[in-house]
């Protein structure tokens, strides 16, 4: 009788832990679902690819463009001479202005660029 | 060469390889199908279609894939919630002569395992709808309880109480029958 109860102690013990084993059993259980066709109804159900490379190269394109129009619109309608001839008249040298406006005009340019492509 | 999730989910999302996306189709689709069938109560044309239709949305919606969890908790997460909301459009008929086709398909050689795949099974649907999907997902998926509970849409301590629930119930289900094996 304790030999009885001592082997059934034993075993229970040599029992892998309950979650082991149940992972184990599920696992087991689980058939593999041969693909029969099943991948090849998704692929050709999938939306044609789109070429990315392309679409981003129209897209960036499509901003330095949109850059160049407004910043020409801008230096078209710019009252530039005018501006000169106030700030000659101020005293200022032609070389500081000429600097002054490029830098101006470059971070300008250089902020609606990131603006953009943000 | 099996390349990772990741650079296969690049290679689809950014370049739209899509030979790159039918690896991955090929990787997850038996897991996957069969996840669903358990949870469309064996009904496989219907698990198939949610399955199709899980893959195509992933597809689509791969540029949006930031990486933040694994690609299958992603698709499981895409999938399960077609099927709930298939569920919830009509209410669920079980095809039980495709449940027992299923059951006769699974072509297990040996009586032990089929017996115990069977009373496995049997024990399986002893459990409530949700403690068998969280059972399925973490300690067969092996998902963790956080990845689970963003499957199913659940607050993480309703899952791990399911899962908690589920485990006790199959315990006393099947620790007899356990031991019974052992012991011959």
């Amino acid at each position: 009788m304790d030999n009885h109860l001592m082997n059934r102690n034993d075993q229970t013990d040599s029992l892998p832990d309950f979650d082991t084993w149940l992972r184990q059993e599920l696992q087991h259980s689980e058939p593999y679902i041969d693909d029969d066709g099943f991948c090849e109804q998704v692929m050709a159900s999938l939306p044609a690819p789109r070429n990315r490379r392309v679409t981003e190269r129209r897209y960036n394109f499509l901003q330095y463009g949109a850059v160049l129009l407004s910043s020409g619109i801008v230096a078209w309608n710019f009252p530039l001479g005018a501006m000169i001839d106030q700030l000659m008249s101020q005293s200022i040298s032609l070389y500081s202005l000429i600097a002054v406006g490029l830098l101006g005009s470059t971070i300008a340019t250089g902020a609606g660029l990131v603006a953009l492509k943000r | 060469m099996d390349l990772s999730d990741e650079i296969l989910i690049q290679r689809a999302a950014q370049e739209g390889d899509q030979r790159a996306y039918s690896q991955l189709v090929r990787r997850y689709q038996s897991q996957l199908r069969y996840s669903l069938r358990q949870l469309c109560n064996g009904d496989q044309a219907l698990a198939d279609d949610m399955a199709q239709e899980a893959f195509i949305k992933a597809y689509k919606a791969l540029p949006a894939f930031r990486g933040d969890a694994k690609f299958s908790t992603w698709l499981y997460r895409i999938a399960y919630n077609l099927v709930m909301s298939e569920k919830r459009k009509k209410a669920p008929d079980v095809d039980q002569e495709a449940v027992d086709r299923a059951q006769s398909d699974e072509g297990h050689e040996e009586v032990q395992q089929l017996s115990m795949a069977r009373d496995l099974n049997a024990a399986m649907q002893e459990l409530s709808e949700h403690q068998r999907e969280a059972i399925h997902l973490c300690m067969h998926r092996g998902f963790s309880h956080e990845e689970a509970a963003s499957i199913m849409k659940m607050p993480l301590g309703t899952v791990k109480s399911h899962v908690n629930r589920a485990r006790a119930k199959l315990q006393s289900l099947l620790d007899p029958w356990r031991e019974e094996v052992v012991s011959g």
